[in-house]
């Protein structure tokens, strides 16, 4: 009874309190000058930050080419709503199967190496796709200008505006979260952290690495694939950037200001980031780009755990402040630990 | 009975002779010891072993396969779990996770797509692998994270991931190496409880103390040689090892 209460609680409670969260977004989102559309793009951006934490945080392989899944998705939910069909559905499957089999192919070349290789071989990739839409394929992407001139998606005949976009994109997050930790807390996902810890032992005890490798870098990617056909959705236009490394960067950024490894910071970074530049840099000016630098440095140097390991300290230390009794206890264990 | 073959290995690192012509035979649930001086091809052949190196030629095999050219998973898939020289574990794990991979390996082979399993799914896995932590004397600490074992208990802990597996074969590669004299002593018995199940063990081993109170066969390398193979205690007596190996002092 208390072993199923306790399991009921770390398995529910953080899926349905994230759900209110992100329902009741765009209600609480204006009272800290947020503004429509903004809390969108905040929760498409947490799809794509939360699907590079199974990589980054579990696997231990940190991209740097994720745009290429974010763009290449986004490009071909684009091009399905310009020739084929204005329905989202068709093109969200397509995209995500474009995206998975791209991953595959990508995967496969780039996870033979680790570290710093491999961030630089993903990297390789993104751009060549980068500088490949821009110019052999620029007559289906539209070069420079990005795909315009898009009918605007619907859903079941229904046109995708406004709160219908953002209460899609809501349960895609809902669902994409809940998927997240059901896959980080498998089987699966205890080979994913294996893996990160030691792939040599792993691979020892008969488990067959690149396989799962792939997986994992599989799983990322379509999250990332995801965020970048419901970036179209929300605004019928595929802009070039979506391809460009800096796409690629401010997942990074987001990712590790939020908290590595978290699931919930890197959403949390990603809500940040964007507030920052749109909210925030209308009150602190021009220079809103050096003020964020300055946050992510100090943000790495002192608090390598992001922005979620900040809020547990700071839990455990308003908790010793409250309980004085337990606090040599606590840090007894700690000493001992 | 033997239940690993090496028939005629030799390996070569550019000019340098690793491994010359070795034949050796582990029967079936022994303990068989090897010993060999610094540069005598144990790890290379520890690595030929586990299909980390291929030989140049020769044959190896495993209960009548041969395990030329088999990954090292394969391997492992097929009954052979290592032990390494440094304590081979997950340091950011707690222990119960790192020996629940291992359980998990002998449950679903070398890949599943078991992403969507939960928790309970893992019942009878999770188990098992509280019992391999019983075994080696780790249940307390099973919530800790293993990076903070000591040496001693890395080893265990490695020893408990290893026979999750559950393995027809034990290979060893110098498990004392780095040990205080209690630590070793304790891995000796722990080596020897582990002994009485049916699991043959092959134990590539620096420490006389360890061979001699383990060994049911020995064999000694010599520059990539076998130059004895037998009991221990008729191998001791071979002039040609007191000369090779012990450099003329007798044990």
């Amino acid at each position: 009874m208390t072993n199923s209460s306790v399991s009921w609680r770390s398995d529910w409670l953080p899926v349905i309190v994230f759900a209110v969260l992100v329902l009741t977004f765009p209600y609480w989102f204006k009272l800290i000058g947020g503004y429509e559309g903004l809390d969108t793009k905040i929760v498409i951006w947490a799809i794509f930050a939360l699907g590079f934490d199974i990589l980054l945080g579990f696997t231990g392989y940190l991209s740097f080419g994720h745009a290429a899944f974010f763009g290449v998705s986004a490009y071909t939910t684009g091009l399905m709503l310009l020739h084929a069909t204005p329905n989202v559905i068709p093109a969200m499957l397509v995209s995500l199967v474009v995206t998975a089999l791209l991953a595959l192919a990508i995967g496969f070349m780039t996870l033979r190496r680790t570290g710093i290789y491999f961030s630089i071989l993903t990297l390789a990739f993104a751009e060549m796709l980068y500088r490949a839409a821009l110019s052999i394929f620029s007559t289906f992407t539209g070069g420079d200008n990005g795909l315009t001139g898009l009918p605007t998606p619907t859903l079941f005949g229904a046109p995708m505006q406004g709160a219908t976009v953002y209460y899609l994109c809501a349960a895609i997050a809902i669902i994409a979260f809940y998927a997240a930790r059901r896959i980080t807390k498998s089987p699966f996902g205890l080979m994913l952290r294996a893996l990160k810890s030691n792939q040599e032992r792993l691979q020892y005890t008969g488990i067959n690495v690149s396989g799962y490798k792939l997986c994992g870098f599989m799983i990322s990617a379509m999250y990332a694939g995801i965020a970048g056909s419901l970036m179209v959705i929300y605004e019928p236009y595929v802009a070039t950037e979506f391809l460009h490394w800096s796409t690629s960067g401010d997942v990074v950024i987001m990712s590790v200001i939020g908290g590595v490894g978290t699931l919930f910071g890197p959403m949390f970074g990603a809500g940040f980031m964007l507030y920052f530049e749109n909210v925030v840099s209308a009150e602190i000016g021009a220079q809103w780009l050096l003020v964020l630098g300055l946050i992510f440095v100090l943000v790495v140097v002192f608090l390598p755990g992001g922005f979620v390991d900040g809020g547990r300290r700071l839990v455990r230390t308003v908790r010793r402040r409250l309980t004085p009794g337990e606090t040599d206890a606590r840090t007894e264990s700690d000493r001992v630990g | 009975m033997a239940i690993l073959d090496i028939s005629d290995v030799s390996v070569h690192f550019g000019g340098v002779q690793a491994l010359q012509n070795v034949n050796l035979a582990v029967d079936q649930g022994s303990i068989h010891c090897i010993i060999g001086p610094n540069g005598a091809g144990k790890s290379t052949l520890v690595n030929v072993l586990t299909g980390r190196i291929r030989p140049d030629s020769g044959q190896v095999t495993f209960d009548g396969d041969s395990l030329l050219g088999v990954k090292p998973h394969d391997i492992n898939q097929r009954g052979i779990a290592r032990v390494f020289q440094t304590p081979a574990i997950f340091p950011e794990l707690n222990l119960i996770d790192n020996v629940t991979i291992a359980s998990l390996a002998k449950r679903d082979g070398r890949f599943a797509l078991n992403a969507w399993q939960t928790r309970e799914d893992m019942g009878p896995v999770i188990e098992k692998a509280e019992e391999r932590l019983l075994d080696v004397g780790l249940q307390d600490k099973r919530h800790d994270e293993a990076r903070h074992l000591s040496r001693g208990d890395k080893r265990r802990l490695e020893l408990a991931i290893c026979l999750a597996s559950e393995p027809r074969l034990l290979l060893l590669d110098e498990p004392t190496a780095g040990m205080s004299r209690h630590e070793t002593q304790s891995t000796i018995d722990l080596l020897r409880q582990i002994a009485q199940s049916r699991v043959t063990k092959v134990v590539i081993e620096h420490d006389m103390h360890l061979v001699f109170a383990l060994a049911e066969k020995l064999t000694v390398l010599h520059q990539g040689a076998v130059i004895a193979n037998g009991r221990p205690e008729d191998v001791r007596e071979q002039e040609n090892v007191i000369e090779a190996y012990l450099g003329g002092a007798h044990l």
